[in-house]
């Protein structure tokens, strides 16, 4: 048939047959084809798949953490501390990872932009610096208002000012100017101290949120989980003295529901017990002889025994410190609560052994509110300019900054996204975000850190460093401010600071170095004060007045645990979608009720409710919360956004509102604690977007404590955590196997075949989590998120039950009682995948989508899982999350959702799928990096250390309460903390899952069986 | 089988009923050009097919999400739906297989119905599965087939089982009906005429009624009885697995594969009565669906439920017996938690009414049995609903406790489901015997009058 050249029959219909194939194959692919452009000149520094980290300074709160910045072909992906930092150590609170989300948020403005006839209009950088110069020169003067600002960038604002004619007032929504007045008073040092929790053996809190934001929250968090976390038998003592539980209150053993305002002379009596009334208090001998504390039970509500109690501890307990009152106690007599905490502090001899003021937090912010009050007074007519911060948000409206921020003759703002300054500025001037500019930062006297651009400016948003901005318009003024860039005079002054080291040599050298490391420590720590001063200036100690009716409830506004003041962190969905640490509740406001209040009002959880003080009012949803006070109203801060953004505007309230403009005399505070409000219900109610099922543990033993007397005798308790013997179906499910179940077993004797053959080579992944040093601060939700790609879902998402963080953050109350001083219980439970041996989860799955790895992880195959979501229902745990909708999209799927606009999808980590819809996902022990530190050592022909592989939510945690590990190894910390007496598996006895995620114990110093119910 | 000549055995009486010729006039009258009634209901299940197919769609372009299910509630009505429609598919292999086999002689009448409903029902359920997986696109996988992936489905997975068990309840009971209707087909084949002769000539497959064909048929028919008895056990066994190989509380119980098993045996008969009574009524078939029928299925009922309502009560006692605090929770939660109401529905529909059915004059009247038999199919809804939901809302970890509210979409599948399930039992009612001519034959006299010959020229 064939002349046995050219193409046979056959062959011809092969060739056509396999090229259609392929024709048809490409043809399936669903997705779009994209040009793949490759590098011509590849950059130096970037290897595709392999990160590059840089080091920086974070800029989302004053304290002034050092960072590391993940970088993945040019984009910063993640956000972590850095360990040689002093303040960082290595963890990040949950509003620095979010600052990821400041970075890539979408509603930045694209470039700058000029108010013509009402209306924003784009235009270039010449034609805004020019005009700035035209109305700076035409106008007769101007004023500056800086928010946190680095050194050398309030160094080049100074000097612009200087040279252009204008006066610099610094403003921040929160203020710790009655604190650094009050040790102005005491001890002459117009500084904020420094406290040293660690070192302390008995904590007492007047109403600071030492771990939520007040000062410095990561250091405090890390220091007071040191201190508080049990160590060898002994663990330190926290009480809290305040009103409300915030989170800090919630970690407390003990709380002394001190009614409103009375602080101060709580703080006083216990000075007066410990000092034998007031013989060793020195110049403020008379006043503390004047506070008994059976003359000051009535006022503070708290009986003298219980004074005389706290401050016999405060006495005699070795060290101690006294903290506070911070933000939200800010009332009339402000100062003097603060003066009476540091007479306390210096009569129990606490200066100079755990508050010092020779490394003084010179980051603290105390801008005090009366300069900003001054400035509105002078703003007729004149240039405003305004950086870093957002005054139209965060000042009260009764302060009259809206009329007179519109009264001004041109009003210039730097802010690099909306809010609602910018709603009324004649000119933007978009600032980078600080991951992409030059800065530095010098959080207290010794220690200098550099921020450094991790990534070229997104290149969506025609942005300019405000420094650079101003030497530019001070250039076409005429003026030479002394360097041409702003990365010129930040290198002039750091010359200064290699000159403080004392190093000597290159400078070029001490500059790689200060930025490799990331932190420069000049040895320069201040004089330490010791003793008090004679008071110069009268102060009054007694509770303050309050506005409003006398029958009404006394309102606190306490900055959000969340956004601090919430000025220019509003836009951020993970920050809205992140629970509140004490209400778990997510996106909305709340009004804080006593449940006792609620009831005899009638109202229930959800109820709507407006809130009124004399100066203004809100509408919002009441939540009841057992830990305020019976005659307090509590609302957080941060919420109620105009112009802030998409994912910010209408959610919730500002609280600021209700508030008058009151200065405290003499620090010049803001009164935060200032009125009264009346609470009335409207009739309407509302699903709370609340992750929080119920608070109770309903006998279900989640969160375990145990009595700090009954450790070592955990034999007696006989709690059974580590059960009898036990039968166990083998891998295959067939086999039965004996085992104690121990992490350690894993993979059970009799079931190494295939992977599992060589099984004693082979780690298991555990993790061990110390209840007792968790604080609850949310840091890891939000470090996961980021690591992870977890989506955000919106509000109305979160309130059906559908919110995807792989980590949750589980809030038990055991023992609250506002009405007295007592102790506090409420347990936490970092609930995630548990990594079950025997998981219940793998063997419902009809797809196999998820499973058993040999060193022992349950793994979820994404692109396996068909979405039956069987494996959620038979998961005990209930950790795993369904992806509902489509929520990583350009565009959400319905209004009010979760998606990734442009640019926020840069953030993703490569070395994650970014999931779609109809799948389940779950927290997977950060296998990647699993993996990552195992490619290493395989190619270093090392072992996998423990030290290699850290899970996100443990490398972010300030208080050190998560270790990751391999438990078959006995030398781990994972292992060794596993073997501790307080060790225990949830659930493990009633479901026999083997979970891999030992938790230890809460240490109370009540006893837990008398105290739990 | 017994045939024409011998002694029935122990058959109902039809008194109106003298002749074969009556019967084939009065069993195929339906056949004939359907009513205003008819169009009218038929409309209404094409209108629930529109509701269900936009539903659907619009769930499978924007997502599960658009039902109410949540975290930790990962299923809810489209799962309670699904065990509900295989429990209404229960009845019709009980009645014409178990009962076939058990000589019971007042099958004969309803069997035909009970296995359309059965096929339909199975039809029905088993979109439930597809419906609920977040990508549909996927489901396939679940099928054991060979691939280039070298992946099985997981057989550990009670999911997978139920592939199994549903396709093959499905496709035995298809055969079953289909074999049981030849005989039927054939006859109506006779008396169609235009399009609907070609039609059924097809199907009846050249059945002739020889005595060789009623042999084989009758081997046939009671071979298949044989193999569809164990399925009726075993299909609900299976989908009780579901839950009972689940360590949630209140799913996690040794009772659940009898207990499933009577109640779908109790919902099924239950809707047996709520579709003949209407039926029966549309097209004169009084005569053959007498109060005795009706009689015998609710005493088959009262059984039923009487074991339904044991199992409800011993895993209550188990709860509290146990001393386990989730599965108390739950149990208590389901009397007096947030879905109180589903959980005293259940109680109500299935426990309480049903004894009502110990009163003869109700079981003899048509009426009260059809009210009491739409009880019973709400009832066995929320039981399903009460099981599913009460349970996974309120499990071990009470941090993650949740709510579920059913949605829109999830209602609109849920009513057009039954809209699919009508359209298919419309349709049956129009194109096969509803009930089986050839059986009832079997118990009428032998025929008398002359025109009874040519009946039986008919019949053949």
């Amino acid at each position: 048939m064939s002349d046995g050249n050219g193409i046979k029959r056959r062959d011809f219909l092969k060739v056509l047959g396999v090229s259609s194939a392929g024709a048809s194959l490409v043809g399936c692919s669903t997705d779009e084809v994209e040009k793949l452009l490759p590098y011509v000149v590849p950059p130096e520094d970037i290897t595709p798949g392999v990160a590059t980290w840089y080091t920086t300074v974070c800029q989302e709160c004053s304290a002034g953490c050092g960072m590391w910045v993940r970088t993945r072909e040019g984009r910063v992906v993640k956000v972590e501390g850095n360990p040689a930092h002093d303040i960082s150590g290595g963890a990040l609170c949950a509003r620095g990872h979010s600052s990821l989300q400041g970075l890539y948020n979408p509603d930045r403005f694209a470039g700058p932009m000029v108010r013509e006839g009402g209306v924003l209009r784009a235009t270039t950088w010449a034609e805004a610096e020019q005009l700035l110069a035209n109305r700076l020169a035409a106008a007769g003067s101007s004023l500056f208002i800086t928010g946190d600002a680095g050194p050398s960038l309030a160094d080049v604002v100074d000097r612009f000012v200087a040279a252009t004619g204008g006066s610099r007032v610094r403003y921040g929504g929160v203020s710790e100017a009655p604190l650094r007045e009050a040790a102005r008073i005491a001890f002459g040092r117009d500084e904020v101290p420094s406290y040293d929790m660690e070192q302390a053996k008995f904590i007492v809190s007047f109403g600071a949120d030492f771990l939520e934001g007040w000062l410095s929250p990561v250091e405090h968090g890390r220091g007071f989980a040191r201190m508080h976390g049990v160590d060898h038998g002994e663990k330190g003592r926290m009480a809290f003295v305040g009103p409300r539980l915030s989170l800090t209150g919630q970690n407390a053993d003990d709380w002394y529901p001190v009614a409103p305002g009375s602080e101060a002379l709580v703080a006083l009596a216990m000075a007066n017990v410990i000092s034998g009334g007031g013989a060793s208090a020195g110049p403020y001998a008379s006043v503390v002889n004047g506070h008994t504390p059976e003359s000051v039970a009535e006022a503070t509500g708290v009986s003298a025994e219980a004074i005389r109690e706290l401050a016999r501890r405060f006495g005699s307990d070795g060290s101690s410190l006294a903290l506070g009152p911070g933000v939200a106690g800010q009332h009339r007599n402000a100062t003097a609560s603060n003066l009476a905490v540091l007479i306390l502090n210096a009569v129990a001899g606490n200066v100079g052994r755990t508050l010092h003021f020779r490394d003084a937090d010179l980051s603290a912010p105390s801008a005090p509110y009366a300069d900003i009050a001054g400035a509105i007074g002078r703003m007729s007519g004149a240039v405003v300019l305004v950086h870093g911060c957002n005054p139209a948000y965060t000042l009260p409206a009764a302060t009259g900054f809206d009329a007179a921020f519109a009264s001004a003759d041109f009003r210039v703002s730097f802010a690099s996204a909306p809010d609602e300054t910018t709603a009324t500025a004649d000119l933007i001037l978009p600032d980078t975000h600080f991951l992409e500019a030059w800065g530095d930062s010098n959080p207290r006297p010794g220690i200098y850190a550099l921020q450094q651009p991790a990534m070229q400016a997104v290149p969506l948003f025609d942005s300019k460093q405000a420094g650079d901005v101003l030497l530019s318009v001070a250039s076409t003024m005429g003026q030479a401010l002394g360097a041409a860039s702003f990365y010129e005079h930040l290198r002039t002054r750091w010359e200064g600071v290699q000159a403080q080291t004392r190093t000597g040599g290159d400078f070029e050298t001490f500059w790689r170095s200060a930025l490799k490391d990331g932190v420069v420590r000049v040895d320069g720590s201040g004089p330490e004060a010791t003793s008090l001063r004679m008071p110069d200036t009268a102060l009054v100690f007694d509770v303050p007045a309050f506005d409003g009716s006398a029958s009404d409830p006394i309102l606190m506004v306490y900055p959000s645990a969340r956004f601090g003041d919430g000025a220019l962190n509003g836009n951020r969905p993970w920050l809205h979608e992140l629970p509140d640490p004490v209400s778990k509740i997510t996106w909305h406001s709340w009004v804080e009720l006593h449940p006792h209040t609620a009831e005899r009002m009638g109202l229930v959880e959800g109820d709507i409710v407006t809130v009124a003080s004399p100066h203004g009012s809100v509408t919002l949803p009441l939540w009841p919360y057992p830990g305020v006070r019976e005659d307090v109203v509590a609302i957080a801060m941060g919420g109620g956004h105009t112009n802030a953004g998409r994912f910010a505007n209408g959610n919730g309230v500002n609280a600021m509102d209700l508030l008058p403009a009151v200065i405290e005399a003499p620090s010049g505070a803001l009164v935060h604690m200032a009125t009264r409000a009346s609470v009335t219900p409207t009739g309407e109610r509302r699903r709370m977007a609340s992750i929080s099922g119920s608070e109770d543990q309903d006998d279900r033993n989640i969160t375990p404590a145990v009595a700090l007397t009954a450790l070592g005798h955990a034999a007696d308790e006989a709690e059974g955590d580590h059960g009898p013997r036990r039968e166990l179906q083998g891998i295959g499910g067939f086999v039965p196997v004996e085992t104690d179940g121990e992490p350690q077993d894993f993979p059970l004797p009799g079931t190494e075949y295939g992977p599992y053959a060589d099984a004693k080579n082979l780690p298991r992944w555990a993790m061990a989590v110390d209840l007792d040093k968790c604080t609850g601060c949310s840091a890891c939700i939000t470090a996961c998120q980021a690591e992870n790609n977890v989506a955000w879902v919106g509000e109305g998402q979160v309130q059906m039950g559908r919110d995807m963080m792989w980590i949750r953050l589980e809030r038990y109350y055991e023992h609250i009682d506002a009405t007295k001083a007592s102790h506090v219980d409420v347990r936490r439970m970092m609930m995630i995948c548990q990594h079950c041996g025997n998981a219940p989860c793998e063997s419902v799955c009809p797809v196999y989508a998820t499973y058993h790895t040999p060193e022992g992880l349950n793994a979820q195959i994404y692109n396996r899982c068909v979405g039956t979501r069987y494996c959620l229902n038979n998961c005990p745990y209930k950790v795993r999350v369904f992806n509902w909708y489509e929520y990583n999209g350009q565009e959400p799927v319905f209004e009010g959702m979760g998606y990734a606009p442009e640019p926020m999808n840069w953030q993703f980590n490569p070395d994650v799928t970014v999931r779609t819809n109809g799948i389940m996902e779950k927290c997977s022990f950060c296998i990647h990096r699993i993996k990552d530190a195992q490619h290493r050592a395989a190619i270093d022909g090392g072992q996998v250390t423990d030290a290699a592989v850290v899970p996100a939510c443990s490398q972010s945690c300030p208080a050190e309460a998560i270790v990751f590990g391999n438990i078959r190894d006995p030398e781990s910390r994972v292992a060794q903390l596993a073997g501790d007496e307080r060790s225990y598996r949830v659930l493990d006895e009633v479901v026999n899952t083997q979970p891999a995620v030992n938790y230890l114990k809460k240490v109370t110093f009540h006893d837990v069986e008398s105290g739990a119910h | 089988m017994s045939t024409a000549t011998e002694t029935p055995r122990g058959a109902l009486a039809h008194p109106d009923v003298t002749s074969y010729s009556d019967v084939n006039r009065d069993v195929l009258r339906p056949l004939g050009k359907p009513g205003k009634g008819w169009w009218i209901l038929f409309g209404i299940a094409i209108l629930g097919l529109g509701v269900f197919f936009t539903s659907w769609g619009f769930q499978i372009v924007k997502g599960i999400g658009v039902t109410g299910l949540t975290s930790p509630v990962g299923w809810g009505v489209y799962i309670t739906t699904f065990v509900f429609w295989v429990g209404i598919a229960h009845s019709g292999t009980l009645i014409s297989a178990i009962l076939f086999l058990f000589r019971a002689p007042w099958r004969q009448s309803i069997y035909r119905a009970a296995e359309a409903m059965t096929v339909f029902a199975v039809m029905t359920a088993g979109l439930f599965p597809l419906i609920h997986v977040g990508r549909v696109w996927h489901a396939y996988w679940l099928i054991p087939y060979p691939n280039s992936r070298f992946l099985w489905p997981n057989f550990r997975s009670p999911l997978v089982w139920d592939v199994f068990a549903v396709t093959t309840y499905f496709t035995v009971s298809a055969v079953f009906f289909y074999l049981g209707a030849i005989p039927d087909l054939a006859a109506a084949r006779d008396r169609a005429t235009g399009l609907r002769k070609k039609l059924y000539k097809v199907i009846s497959i050249g059945w002739r009624g020889t005595d060789r064909e009623w042999h084989h048929f009758s081997k046939a028919y009671i071979f298949l009885a044989a193999l569809a008895t164990p399925l009726v056990l075993s299909v609900h066994s299976v989908v009780s697995w579901d839950f009972a190989v689940g360590i949630v509380p209140g799913w996690h119980a040794t009772i659940f594969a009898p207990y499933f098993v009577a109640g779908a045996i109790f919902s099924g008969v239950a809707m047996v009565i709520t579709l003949t009574v209407p039926m029966r009524k549309a097209f004169g078939l009084e005569a053959y669906l007498t109060p005795k029928h009706y009689d015998a299925m609710a005493k088959l009922c009262l059984l039923t439920s009487m074991i339904v309502l044991y199992a409800y009560l011993s895993e209550f006692f188990m709860a509290w017996y146990s001393g386990e605090p989730a599965e108390r929770g739950v149990f208590w939660n389901r009397l007096f938690g947030e879905w109180w109401w589903a959980g005293w529905i259940m109680l109500t529909c299935n426990g309480l009414i049903p004894i009502m059915l110990w009163f003869k004059r109700v079981r003899l009247s048509i009426p009260a049995l059809f009210v009491i038999s739409i009880f019973i199919n709400i009832g066995m809804w929320f039981e399903r609903y009460v099981i599913i939901v009460t349970s996974l809302s309120h499990e071990y970890e009470p941090f993650a406790w949740g709510v579920y509210r059913p949605s829109l979409t999830e209602m609109g599948i849920l009513v057009g489901s039954f809209a699919w399930f009508g359209f298919w039992f419309l349709l049956f009612t129009r194109l096969i015997p509803p009930i089986a001519i050839a059986e009832l034959k079997e118990v009428l006299p032998a025929p008398l009058r002359p025109n009874a010959v040519v009946a039986e020229g008919g019949e053949a």
